[in-house]
């Protein structure tokens, strides 16, 4: 308590000192749903952001195409979890705060409705928590996705993985929610092009209060993976009844939900050997990785969200990097952000149109409690196993 | 099909048939006895969650009594509001009509109040607890004590809410108010006293079942609205104030909820629900149940 | 036929004037504001037809917004954008007329919950018609920029207002005012109830089929969650309440209201400003059960008053 104080205090100091007269704050401007819907989704992406903004000032501030040291001031709005709000809280940040640069909303919907924003304007801006194959049809020049985890190179990859456990049958269960229903339509064909049968296969909608009906079927037809292709609210459902039943499959995939803190608390033990979407683990090499993961834990007391918080923070390192090249320019940043290398907590990310081109796709095991790349191989922190009984 | 014959279907849908009766039970005698419609009912459940997941992660207390502490919390909640809001509503000279259609609003504006006070107090993070979690062995089935816990606890409840009110005087009286309101004054039935009783069992009823909710859901601000839905969607289906009849379509949407899925598929889960719901009020507009009565 | 001048020419005014003001003020976060400020006019205008005239209070009329836009949606490539907006507009009024004749029997709270539940079965079937096509959201590219879309949205609000404004002149709204004061001795004084009803349930679902297309051309995007969103069926009703939902003047002055306070709040107190909304919400149908016309003619009178007190 006594040492962070004193950072606390050693760091206004140096603020105070740092900022010379009248060099005015950088405003950042985002939305992000701090009531409806999403609004429980927010808050990984929204820690990220403060965590940043913090760091950047204790620092000194941002640094402005290597000229000046600027205070960050986060402007953020909330669009009550509805795109066409996002629309116009942009239009708001561009044409009447007159902010100098922006970060990304949560949710795909969100990215979506505001690209023809930013793109109206000229104004660039670094997406982060928005998967889809449709993102590519997005004209390239303002907005850049950071994610790898589009579902069709998802596909591709589940099935290597798959294969790589030994697995013959699975079982697939889709939320009916848009990222559900886009993954599960590429798994087919690559399940199949493999040789893998889909003995089970289910959607259900995303109010579903009950799966016992749909698990009882899946235990009948004993396969030897279950992809849940669920969200955090149904994946908890998925967890209850799967212990239940005692469901044996060796493979069990749980799409969105175990990368998130509270989820894991929840389960404990009987989450060990969940597979989940996610291509960044604290438990490798890079430094970058572990001083975000410990600076998060410290200053809110849980872990960072494995995806959302991940996403967002890697967009805000990419934003500094370009803003320390380029200044705060739009057509110098967009040049920087559309041909630069960026050095972020996932590795080396360089855009190629609108996607990151570098980062491959992968998957995270929960492992005694730990998150581990399991997949690919190239960057895997901790081998695939099978998923120890439920506790 | 011998999934159709399992108990383990069984028993899950006799453990959401009987949470959906027992939360609907709540919400039907206040509308039942005031003809208040309380759309902030699944604000109270989501009260009821964090009241268990708070005295869970700070005090280590058991949901059995966490239960109790939320629909003691959740009734006060009532009492205040029924003084602070409602007992002027209620004695005015007001339409039927009329009151159904401000309690609705204003219920809109509550539940608008306690969804954002208490993302203010707590955060939009969805919570989780490890309560009640090992598995009991029945026989085939097997079932976690959190689950247990609910069905004993919202099948218990709600039998002994509907003897309560056949046999005791207390609930003579409220089964009077809701059969005709005029005539109960005349005989002499402390209506407000009645009214009272009606509204702050209501809101605890809610609070204790969102205690035993919470164990097995995340829990968040803005959790409640489906619970909401739920329990219009299965008052209506059993007869606005019909407190039996709400019992057994709560039943009967579990029974939809699993073996509609388990007979089709699930994702027509929903489609079937409220499918039901459109076609019993299109057939008989007065609900599933609904004795005719006078008013 | 005489127009007075509070009730009738004072929303088309305030709809009309500031359609041609807020341009002026000459850049796209205006611009933005008015389009929803006029989506929502236009919307519970529409709302009134049924809910504020016949007194049966919908509690989903998203689902028409929800039918227009998804009917842009699909027709989206194979024929030009306005013919699908209006493509949108006739299917959510066809849908209205189908369904409104076991649905407008229903009545009282029953018919409240109803339309809800309607609503979201609509939706849901929308999200299985989606999956069974393969589609998992849809993004619509190069649509309409906001400058046209907000004339037309200014458009809708006008006719709206004056939808509201004529239908009380006409034998349909005394007939409907009639319904809802007493259905059954409407019934027996010669309205007839169950066309009456139906004809406004109708007119009630047309401009929101065409505002619903107008939303998803804004965003580009369409997905059936956002679309059918229940939380636009309570924002319309508590727009009406909140300015009194007797007249045209109502939905207007509400809109106003609402639009204007979220605008000054929302930006830094999100949570506060949904608090406030709740207190508001409550403290009109308390106190205040006329909305924000209601108090507007309490004052008015009393201004009038004053010379009067003053000469005693």
């Amino acid at each position: 308590m006594m040492k962070s104080l004193m950072i606390l205090a050693a760091a206004a100091l140096a603020v105070a000192w740092a900022s010379p007269s009248g060099a005015a704050d950088v405003k950042i401007g985002y939305s992000i749903a701090k009531t409806g819907l999403f609004a429980p989704a927010a808050p990984s992406q929204i820690n990220a952001y403060n965590l940043w903004a913090e760091q950047v000032n204790a620092r000194g501030g941002l640094n402005i195409g290597g000229k000046e040291k600027r205070k960050i001031k986060l402007v953020q709005y909330d669009d009550q979890s509805s795109p066409g709000n996002a629309v116009r809280i942009y239009e708001k940040l561009i044409t009447q705060d007159k902010v100098d640069l922006l970060l990304s909303p949560w949710g795909t919907p969100h990215h979506f409705a505001i690209a023809s924003v930013v793109e109206r304007h000229k104004f660039p801006m670094i997406g982060s928590t928005a998967s889809s194959v449709q993102l590519r049809s997005m004209k390239p020049g303002n907005i850049w996705f950071t994610t790898a985890a589009i579902p069709d190179k998802l596909a591709a990859a589940m099935v290597g993985l798959l294969k790589n456990a030994g697995v013959k049958t699975v079982a697939i269960l889709t939320n009916q929610l848009p990222f559900g229903q886009e993954n599960k339509k590429f798994l087919m064909p690559a399940l199949k092009a493999a040789d893998i049968k889909v003995v089970v296969d289910s959607d259900y909608p995303p109010n579903i209060k009950d799966m016992t009906a749909i698990l009882a079927k899946v235990k009948a037809a004993r396969p030897d993976a279950i992809l849940a292709l669920a969200y955090p609210g149904d994946s908890i459902l998925y967890m209850n009844k799967a212990r239940e039943l005692g469901l044996k499959a060796k493979f069990q995939y749980v799409m969105v939900g175990p990368a998130i803190g509270f989820w894991r608390g929840m389960f404990k033990n009987a989450a060990s050997g969940i597979v989940t979407l996610g291509h960044w683990s604290p438990h490798g090499e890079n430094a970058r990785a572990q001083a975000f993961y410990a600076a998060y834990l410290e200053k809110f007391k849980e872990e960072p969200d494995y995806l959302d918080s991940v996403e967002a923070w890697v967009s805000t390192e990419i934003l500094e990097q370009a803003v320390a090249k380029a200044g705060l320019d739009k057509d110098k940043l967009r040049k920087v952000i559309s041909t630069s290398n960026f050095d972020t907590i996932i590795g080396r990310v360089q855009f190629d149109g609108v996607q990151n081109a570098v980062t491959p796709t992968g998957f995270l095991q929960i492992q005694d409690g730990n998150i581990h790349i399991v997949w690919p191989k190239s960057r895997a922190t901790a081998k695939w196993q099978a998923k120890p009984g439920w506790k | 099909m011998d999934i159709l014959l399992s108990g383990q279907l069984l028993i899950a849908a006799l453990i959401i048939g009987s949470i959906y009766g027992l939360v609907a039970l709540g919400l039907n005698l206040i509308y039942g006895t005031m003809r208040l419609l309380n759309i902030a009912y699944g604000d109270l459940v989501m009260i009821g969650g964090y009241v268990g997941y708070w005295l869970f992660t700070l005090a280590a207390i058991s949901p059995i009594i966490a239960m109790l502490v939320a629909g003691v919390l959740t009734g006060l909640l009532g009492a205040a509001l029924y003084f602070g809001l409602f007992r002027r509503q209620l004695s005015g000279r007001q339409s039927i009509e009329r009151i159904e259609a401000n309690s609705l609003l204003i219920f809109f504006g509550i539940s608008i109040i306690i969804q954002n006070v208490t993302a203010l107090a707590f955060s939009a993070t969805p919570r989780t607890y490890n309560a009640l979690d090992s598995l009991v062995q029945i026989g085939e089935i097997s079932i976690t004590q959190s689950r247990m816990a609910a069905l004993l606890v919202c099948l218990g409840l709600s039998i002994f809410i509907v003897f309560f009110l056949r046999l005791s005087p207390l609930g003579l009286s409220i089964r009077a108010l809701i059969q005709n309101r005029t005539a109960s004054q005349i005989v002499g039935i402390d209506v407000n006293r009645v009214q009272l009783f009606a509204f702050v069992t209501g809101f605890a009823l809610a609070g204790l079942a969102g205690a035993l909710i919470g164990v097995t859901e995340q829990i968040s601000p803005f959790m409640g609205f489906p619970f909401t839905i739920v329990a219009f969607v299965v008052i209506i289906l059993g007869g606005l104030g019909n407190l039996a009849g709400g019992l057994l379509a709560g039943m009967l949407l579990g029974i939809i909820e699993t073996y509609g899925v388990a007979l089709t598929s699930a994702n027509l889960r929903s489609i079937l629900i409220y499918g039901v719901f459109i076609l019993v009020l299109v057939l008989r507009p007065e609900g599933l149940l609904q004795k005719r009565r006078m008013t | 036929m005489s127009l007075n001048f509070s009730r009738d020419a004072l929303p088309l005014l305030l709809v009309a004037v500031g359609a041609l003001c807020l341009p002026l003020l000459g850049n796209d976060y205006y611009l933005g504001v008015g389009f929803t400020l006029f989506g929502w006019v236009a919307l519970a205008q529409s709302w009134t037809l049924v809910s504020g005239l016949a007194g049966y209070i919908s509690l989903g009329h998203v689902v028409f917004a929800g039918i227009g836009g998804y009917l842009l949606v699909l027709t989206w490539g194979a024929v030009p954008i306005w013919l699908g907006a209006i493509v949108g507009a006739v299917g959510a009024g066809l849908f209205a007329l189908l369904v409104g004749l076991p649905v407008m029997r229903v009545r009282g709270p029953y018919f409240v919950i109803l339309t809800f539940g309607l609503a979201e079965f609509a939706k849901y079937v929308v999200i299985n018609i989606e999956s069974v096509l393969g589609k998992f959201s849809r993004l619509l590219l190069g649509g309409p920029a906001l400058q046209d879309l907000y004339w037309v949205m200014a458009a809708l609000a006008l006719v709206g207002t004056f939808s509201v404004v004529v239908v009380r002149r006409l034998r349909l709204g005394a007939g409907l005012i009639a319904i809802r004061e007493d259905e059954t001795a409407a019934g027996t004084l010669g309205v007839p109830t169950m066309r009456f009803k139906l004809i406004a349930f109708a007119l009630s679902a047309l401009l929101p089929g065409l505002v619903g297309a107008m939303f998803v051309l804004r965003t580009g995007y369409f997905e059936p969650l956002q679309a059918f969103d229940p939380i636009i069926s309570f924002t319309i009703v508590t727009m009406a309440i909140i300015g009194g939902s007797e007249d045209a003047r109502g939905p207007v002055l509400g809109a106003i209201f609402l639009v204007l306070l979220s605008e000054l709040l929302w930006s830094n107190f999100p949570q506060v400003y949904m608090v406030i909304l709740g207190v508001l919400l409550i403290g009109f149908v308390l106190f205040a059960p006329n909305g924000v016309s209601g108090l507007l003619d309490r004052l008015a009178s009393r201004s009038l008053q004053r010379p009067g007190v003053g000469l005693v």
